[in-house]
């Protein structure tokens, strides 16, 4: 006996001296390849979210621990972001290392060439090059960062479907199953279909009146001051109804009907038209809310359902400092059309928005190598699992099966899970590299409709007019 | 005798700031006005255009809007600052317990960054949260929505702006009164003039000068106001002006050329304005000399 508990405790101490020397190892190789740029500093900028908040707060003080390159990393806001970082490409002034590249803009971003291949960056450079990073533990959504030769030109640092969350307290309560039961004559449950949607969004409506509770049946993502109510109508509301690409034909150059585009074409206005007749039902902010108020709507309480970005959904369901309805939050596949699931199964279409982004380099930086060393730090696999945690994004494959994120899945009702599994059912925005240059021409079109000023096929209709005259000027017209 | 060229020398650091800062940049915006300039249109680089721009904004509606929308908030705005500034600036001139405490008080939004002003006033308005919204409807049953309702974000933009910059206006109407010399007014009141009379045909002349520069810069503010507005309610229906909708061309739209000749008519038109002002306040007509 005594002989066998010697061995255990020669072979833990084997292992843990393994382990130690493994570590020490990895941490001497970040220290050596980072030693010609240690005390330099890389800059970058990013939107305000909560794993681009992780970047900033965590991963950015153990990298300059590790290698003694300071990272400077600027949160802001969505617009002042893409200001920032498109002004400092364009004029080359080289200000930024590194800028977030959101999924929808990377097309716009390689068509100008603004951006360095980081494959063959790391292929240039094998010093640099670290081997706990490997392109091909990212998950399919890093397709979108990659070029025809499958070249990587940004590292995915977030990856995320919009979901159905609505609230299990809410939903599950006996007395309110009896009360919708009696008055719409099927039991409740969380939507499955555009009918029940707006029959659990009048109920609840209409019940937090009746209680005196400040509850609405839904979130709206209206915000008639920001693209963000664009961005809800085309890319999850839209794609649900069966309007796919913003209903722009990029080969017919238009999003007319008449010449082969669908901006304005039936399916649209019904999505526009079901959109617009949730905000009755949806908290007085909507029409002010952009998707972090629409995250903040819904973790006070203020929605019974809605269409939520998912990066929020670990922290809603989870962080009782910030949500008042954590333990409670169901999370589902958003309603669609009929036929809709299936034909996104078959690749033919898609039933939502699979957003994320990635830090790329500019040409413009003036650090490029330690910037490509700072990528490499948060594209390994090791500091993927907490960031996760922290920001419901995952951009490997195997940190589905990490039990910290298995743990964590329970919490989100399996949120993980349903982007493991439904994620190819959601897509990235269209491969326009008009993008931001189209939204600004069909944001005053949605916002009125928003305001009831035009109807959603007269919104729909001088929106896709609006639409062609922007593809003529911009050269990508008929 | 004087030597001029020790005065040109003195003068050069600042010359030479104002013609790289301010004169080329101009000359730059000019140039570009006259493009079709894109960064992310299929053809790169800028193309010649000529007039293209300038034809393009007069049939553009969401332009015209914006210019209407800047007049009625710079004509609603202003108007409430010079009054309010000028009643505040009376008040000032007189003793009353606490005087100093308000002066210092009514200064502090002087001190917040535009920026700021937009962000508290957002926290203030914003629907569902905000106090404002809570009590109008607990009190009064009143709906306030700034994102449903255009005309409340107008309103609500301009009494922003009227808090942020009625202290500029009333230190400058202060300034204006003190700097009366008190003969006249004496004399007038001693004639058995009115205080409408003397605020009329004495106190009113001597303040042009101030009220003329004070409604010029207030204007000058006013048709560029971006920041505070755009913070409060991004730029929407009802507070799309000029400034945020060149703000839109020029940045998410990356419409450089015509974000250009927009800024040059709107810089015109501004011009034109202060200039008209001018006219109509100094009384002054051609030919006429001081």
């Amino acid at each position: 006996m005594k002989k066998l508990f010697t061995i255990v405790l020669l072979l833990a101490f084997a292992l843990l001296a393994n382990m130690s020397l493994v570590t020490a190892d990895m941490h001497g190789w970040w220290a050596e390849a980072a030693a010609p740029y240690a005390g330099s500093t890389i800059r970058g900028v990013s939107e305000s979210t909560p794993p681009s908040n992780y970047v900033a707060d965590v991963l950015a003080a153990q990298f300059t621990e590790l290698t003694g390159i300071n990272v400077e990393f600027e949160t802001t806001s969505w617009d002042q972001m893409y200001s920032k970082a498109i002004n400092d490409m364009e004029a080359n002034t080289g200000i930024y290392d590194f800028v977030y590249i959101e999924q929808d803009i990377i097309y716009s971003y390689l068509a100008q060439d603004y951006l360095v291949n980081l494959t063959q960056f790391a292929a240039d450079n094998p010093d640099l090059a670290y081997e706990g990073y490997d392109e091909s533990a990212f998950t399919s959504f890093a397709d979108y960062f990659k070029n025809a030769d499958g070249d990587l030109f940004g590292v995915p640092m977030e990856a995320f479907v919009k979901v159905y969350l609505y609230r299990k307290d809410l939903f599950e309560d006996a007395d309110i199953m009896a009360a919708f039961e009696e008055e719409y004559g099927y039991p409740l449950a969380p939507a499955e279909n555009f009918d029940q949607y707006r029959d659990n969004a009048e109920f609840f409506t209409a019940y937090g009146e009746s209680m005196d509770m400040d509850l609405w049946g839904t979130t709206v993502q209206g915000s008639t001051g920001h693209p963000a109510s664009t961005y809800e109508f085309l890319e999850s509301i839209g794609p649900s109804f069966g309007l796919y690409n913003w209903g722009i034909n990029l080969e017919a150059g238009s999003a007319q009907s008449a010449n082969g585009g669908a901006l304005d074409g039936d399916t649209a206005v019904e999505a526009l038209s079901f959109w617009l007749s949730m905000l009755p039902f949806a908290p007085p902010e909507a029409t002010s809310s952009t998707w972090d108020e629409v995250a903040s709507s819904f973790a006070a309480g203020r929605a019974a359902q809605g269409w939520v970005y998912g990066e929020n959904a670990a922290w809603i369901a989870t962080d009782e400092s910030r949500s008042a309805v954590t333990g409670n939050v169901g999370v589902r596949l958003p309603v669609t059309a009929e036929g809709v699931v299936e034909a996104a199964s078959m690749g033919d279409g898609y039933i939502g928005y699979y957003d994320g982004g990635a830090f790329g380099v500019p040409h413009s930086s003036r650090n490029k190598e330690a910037t490509l060393l700072w990528l490499q730090f948060i594209g390994q696999e090791s500091v993927q699992a907490e960031w996760a945690a922290a920001g419901a994004r995952i951009t490997h494959t195997a940190t589905f099966d990490d039990p910290l994120i298995a743990e964590q899945d329970t919490k989100v009702d399996g949120y993980y899970t349903l982007l493991e599994e439904q994620g190819p059912l959601f897509a990235g925005a269209p491969p326009f590299p008009f993008h931001a240059q189209v939204r600004e021409v069909i944001d005053p079109f949605i916002q009125r409709a928003i305001l009831g000023e035009l109807s959603p096929a007269d919104a729909l209709s001088q929106a896709a007019m609006a639409v062609d005259e922007e593809l003529d000027r911009l050269g990508y017209g008929m | 005798m004087r030597n001029p060229r020790t005065g040109w020398l003195l003068l050069s650091p600042t010359l030479i700031i104002l013609i790289v800062f301010g004169f080329m940049p101009f000359l730059y915006v000019l140039f570009v006005g006259f493009h079709e300039w894109n960064i992310f249109a299929a053809a790169d680089g800028m193309h010649f255009n000529g007039l293209d721009n300038f034809r393009r904004l007069v049939f553009d509606n969401d332009f015209t809007t914006s210019l209407g929308l800047t007049a009625k908030f710079a004509v609603f705005a202003i108007a409430s600052e010079v009054v309010l500034g000028f009643v505040l600036a009376q008040m000032l001139t007189r003793k009353f317990p606490g005087k100093s405490l308000f002066r210092i008080i009514h200064t502090f939004p002087l001190m917040v960054a535009p920026i700021a002003v937009g962000a508290i006033w957002r926290l203030l308005v914003i629907p569902g949260f905000g106090p404002v919204p809570f009590f109008l409807d607990r009190w009064f049953d009143l709906t306030y929505q700034i994102g449903t309702y255009p005309d409340q974000a107008l309103w609500t933009s301009v009494i922003m702006d009227v808090w942020h910059w009625t202290p500029f206006v009333t230190l400058t109407m202060l300034a204006g009164l003190s700097s009366i010399p008190r003969e006249p007014v004496e004399q007038a009141k001693v004639d058995g003039a009115s205080r409408l009379q003397v605020f009329w045909y004495v106190t009113l002349p001597f303040l042009r000068p101030v009220l003329l520069t004070t409604v010029f810069i207030r204007i000058m503010d006013a048709i560029r106001t971006v920041d505070e507005v755009w913070m409060l309610a991004g730029g929407g229906p009802g507070t799309r002006f000029t400034g945020i909708y060149i703000w839109r061309v020029v940045f998410p739209k990356t419409d450089y050329g015509y974000g250009s000749s927009i800024s040059i008519i709107t810089l015109y038109l501004t011009i034109v304005l202060c200039w008209l002002l001018f006219i109509a306040i100094s009384g002054r007509r051609k030919g006429e000399v001081e």
